[in-house]
């Protein structure tokens, strides 16, 4: 390729605490080209992405934008040169409108200095025609869903005269069906001759955005070709260094005995009762749109949302309704779909989070025993297997998948009959997804009542014995096990959540979103809850 | 990383092998200098006033900084608690004041029940201490608001306790509380030292402490992991509330009297140890041996310039300056530390 590359790094390397992060990767990014960056958690994405953005230095190797050597990591220099990026976890001011958004640092000036709104607006409006998006600018930003948050976001980097352009999974919280605006965005770009870096988990969309794909995997690079010269399994097989297999574990069956029984559980006066047995042994899934009130109802089984009627019993014992420490002490486990946010505390160690639960279970009159909890602990995490450097290392320091672990076997210190997953592999990779499903297995297996919250259509279907459809926070129908192995079954849960598959789109807060496809995706828009 | 790469099929970013065996390296100092950070600004500052004046690297002066700083102590213990909550509680010097109030309005009325005054004077502190905690995690009050309430009203009280005058007349009894040796020791200065102690010993050993720091580092996980956690926030402030309440009697016996202004402005200077000590104002972070090294270099510092003679404005200022340079220098270390 004879082109300058718009942007370059040259033998990169970067390590934190002396555990390398990138060790020599080298790439280049070519003017209205896509390069696809893959790579599990934890593989050097990120950081390659803010040494490219200037807001890491890095130990060795260099930058270059245009062909020149950038000499030192400055954010500012490096966007005046035209790199931007739209991180991960997108930072809009939620109360200001969308054409303040898009101007904040350089907002234009009318005389004495006052804010010129108008000619913001009329700037803004022709800003978000450009790249196709009809959104209003006096629009306030919390009222666009996560995809438009996204686009506003990208129409910002792009309006400050960026050349090339960083996108750290801009689909990791946008629901399928909107996925689509953004492709459409990042095609447009394109054409306008935009170099792009662009990060994602989905093969998809790597197969549908990318030009060239690059594949991290602890800090090097295991693959750099264009995309016509490799396929999915490839690419997959870069990223976790060997076949995937069969995602799925075979379901052992489940037994007779009943693990979870729930009766006339309604969350508000007038609401929808439920209903629900769970079987030992047994994995039952919640299928249905975000905010169905899935969560909702595992919440309040495990006494965290406030329920006003019903029985729950776990192994044949009454669970008191609202009181989170009594469900725990009952059996009942919740792992929250909020993992960061309602899962751990971050900050402290395995040990400390791994005990938190059964606190009470380690210590005499308030005392911890620090060896009993190590020992239950430590049993705990290893039938996990967790990967961890010991039991003091702090949670946030995990990848994704680990942290996720933690949240699981901190419930197995003590005996657990009932487990209650939201979104179990959310923001997990592929490697680590098969074996957080294998370990949900196994916990069923063992006599463990599973239900299971998740939107990932395939994982519903391939993890659960039977699935339950919720719309509205009451249950809208059931499939068993061969109704979920015959190929409609995807489009049946579908139906069943959305009443009848036209009144999605009519539900759907987007101007101009396209016409849900049914069995395409159960996501609806606005994914605040679920 | 590179031989272990192949048998490790995903998830690069934990290792699972063991870290190397620590060695004396360059690194490895530095790192523990870094580490300790506020320690040497300590030493630096004791350093530098050993070496202007002989009358500071003395045995009698030691005891006269310890003397000083155990009623700051108490009131930084509890504030140190609620700190990690990630709260704060500006009520403190208030409560110093309404619980001197309360135990010299007593003791002067019934003399011979002098214990039952000090107990009902640190009696009141928890009260008010418990009302803080009641209304932050039941009302859902933010701490800074509810804390502030009660610093008004507290001080109120405590001018209404004494008819908007001072309590004279107590009995030569009282005095002593605070100015008993024990062990070659000041009363205070033990009730200090045993005061760390005893909430080092909490906050590592404990359930409490545990949840204390789950609590203020995320408080949505500490309650989905069967923590209650109102129960812990509420014992918070009625802890920090019966520590204001003892420091109240030791400062009160300490004057023999109860003035209805005592202990104001203490809350500032408790929330300025705990900070100075590495905790978090979000919660989650810091230790009670931070919250010590800080109160030491408060303590230090005032007690220095005085020896000095530097001129008591002057000292205000340098104190000032020297907090947030403090302060400053502990965030550069841990930036260091952790990139």
């Amino acid at each position: 390729m004879a082109a300058t590359p718009a942007l370059e790094v040259r033998d990169l390397q970067k390590s934190f605490g002396g555990v390398p992060v990138l060790s020599g990767v080298s790439l280049s990014l070519f003017p209205g080209q896509v390069t696809g960056l893959a790579g599990e958690n934890g593989a050097g994405k990120s950081t390659l992405m803010k040494i490219a953005t200037g807001q890491l230095h890095q130990d060795g190797g260099e930058v270059l934008i245009d062909g020149e050597v950038v000499s030192h990591a400055d954010p500012i220099l490096v966007r005046k040169l035209g790199v931007a990026i739209v991180p991960q976890e997108l930072a809009p001011y939620p109360d200001l409108m969308v054409y303040e958004n898009l101007f904040v640092g350089r907002e234009l000036r009318g005389r004495a200095g006052l804010l010129d709104r108008r000619a913001m607006v009329v700037q803004a409006r022709s800003m978000l025609s450009e790249l196709g998006v009809d959104v209003d600018p006096t629009t306030r930003m919390n009222r666009l869903s996560v995809a438009l948050t996204q686009i506003v976001e990208i129409a910002k980097a792009t309006t400050w005269g960026a050349k090339v352009l960083c996108l750290d999974e801009p689909t990791s919280s946008i629901p399928d069906r909107e996925v689509e605006r953004l492709y459409a965005v990042v095609r447009k770009l394109k054409q306008q001759g935009v170099a792009m870096l662009y990060t994602t988990h989905r093969m998809a969309e790597i197969q549908e955005l990318a030009d060239q794909v690059v594949v991290l995997r602890d800090g090097r690079l295991e693959l750099d070709c264009p995309l016509a010269d490799t396929s999915e399994d490839g690419i997959v097989r870069a990223m976790i260094g060997r076949d995937l297999g069969s995602l799925f574990p075979q379901l052992t069956p489940a037994s007779e005995e009943v693990g979870l029984k729930v009766r006339g559980l309604q969350l508000e006066r007038g609401g929808p009762k439920v209903d629900i047995t769970v079987n030992k042994g047994e994995i039952l899934g919640l299928g249905g749109l975000v905010g169905a009130g899935r969560t909702e109802i595992l919440e309040a089984l495990f006494g965290i949302r406030r329920s006003v009627d019903g029985a729950v019993e776990a192994a044949g014992r009454a669970v008191p309704r609202n009181a989170p420490a009594q469900a725990i002490h009952r059996g009942l486990a919740l792992v929250p779909e909020d993992r960061k946010g309602a899962g751990l505390v971050l900050e402290r160690s395995v040990l400390d989070n791994g005990s938190l639960p059964h606190l009470s279970s380690f210590s005499i009159g308030g005392w911890i025993q620090a060896r009993k909890r190590r020992t239950a602990v430590g049993l705990a995490m290893k039938s996990v297997s967790l990967r961890a450097r010991g039991l003091d290392q702090t949670v946030g320091t995990l990848s994704g998948g680990n942290q996720q672990k933690v949240v699981l076997a901190r419930w197995l210190t003590q005996t657990a009959h009932v487990l209650l997953l939201d979104e179990p592999t959310r923001g997990v990779d592929v490697g680590a997804r098969g074996e957080i499903y294998t370990i949900i297995r196994d916990l069923a297996a063992s006599g463990l009542a599973v239900l299971l919250v998740s939107s990932d259509m395939p994982e519903l279907i391939g993890l659960s014995h039977r699935v339950l459809v919720v719309r509205a926070g009451g249950l809208a129908g059931e499939l068993r096990r061969d109704d979920l192995d015959r190929d409609d079954a995807q489009e049946k849960i579908f139906r069943l959540a959305s009443g009848q598959p036209t009144d999605v789109s009519a539900e759907s807060p987007l101007p101009d979103s396209a016409a849900a496809e049914p069995g395409h995706s159960l996501d609806h828009p606005q994914r605040s809850s679920s | 990383m590179s031989t272990a790469t192949a048998t490790r099929p995903s998830d690069p970013s934990a290792p699972d092998e063991a870290p190397p065996a620590p060695t004396w390296n360059r690194t490895r100092i530095e790192n523990l200098l870094i580490r300790n950070a506020m320690a040497l600004v300590l030493l630096l500052v004791i350093g530098y006033f050993s070496y202007k004046s002989i009358r500071f690297a003395t045995l009698p002066n030691l005891r006269t900084i310890l003397i000083a700083a155990a009623p700051f102590a108490l009131v930084a213990l509890g504030q140190t608690l609620v700190i990690l909550t990630g709260g704060i509680d500006l009520s403190v010097g208030s409560i110093i004041a309404i619980s001197a109030m309360t135990g010299a309005k007593l003791v002067v009325a019934r003399p011979e029940y002098l214990w039952l005054a000090v107990a009902a004077a640190i009696g009141v502190g928890l009260i008010a201490g418990l009302i803080n905690g009641l209304i932050i995690s039941r009302l859902n009050v933010a701490p800074f608001v509810a804390t502030l309430g009660m610093l008004t009203a507290a001080s109120g009280f405590a001018y209404v306790i004494g008819g908007g005058a001072p309590i004279n007349g107590l009995p030569n009894e009282y005095g002593k509380i605070a100015n008993t040796d024990i062990l070659g020791l000041r009363a205070p200065v033990l009730i200090m030292i045993a005061g760390f102690l005893i909430l080092g010993v909490v906050m590592k050993r404990t359930a409490f402490g545990l949840r204390i720091y789950a609590v203020g580092g995320n408080r949505t996980a500490a309650e989905v992991a069967g923590v209650n956690t109102r129960r812990t926030l509420t014992s918070v402030y009625a802890l920090s509330g019966a520590l204001a309440g003892l420091s109240g009697v030791i400062l009160s016996s300490r004057v023999i009297s109860g003035p209805p202004n005592l202990g104001s402005g203490y809350e500032l200077y408790a929330i300025a140890a705990v900070v100075i000590g590495g905790a978090s104002l979000m919660g989650g972070r810091g230790t009670v041996w931070g919250t010590l090294m800080g109160l030491l270099l408060i303590q230090t510092l005032n007690n220095g310039l005085d020896i000095l003679v530097v001129p008591a404005y002057w000292q205000k200022v340098i104190s000032g300056v020297l907090i947030v340079s403090a302060v400053a220098v502990d965030m550069w270390a841990n930036r260091r530390a952790t990139t």
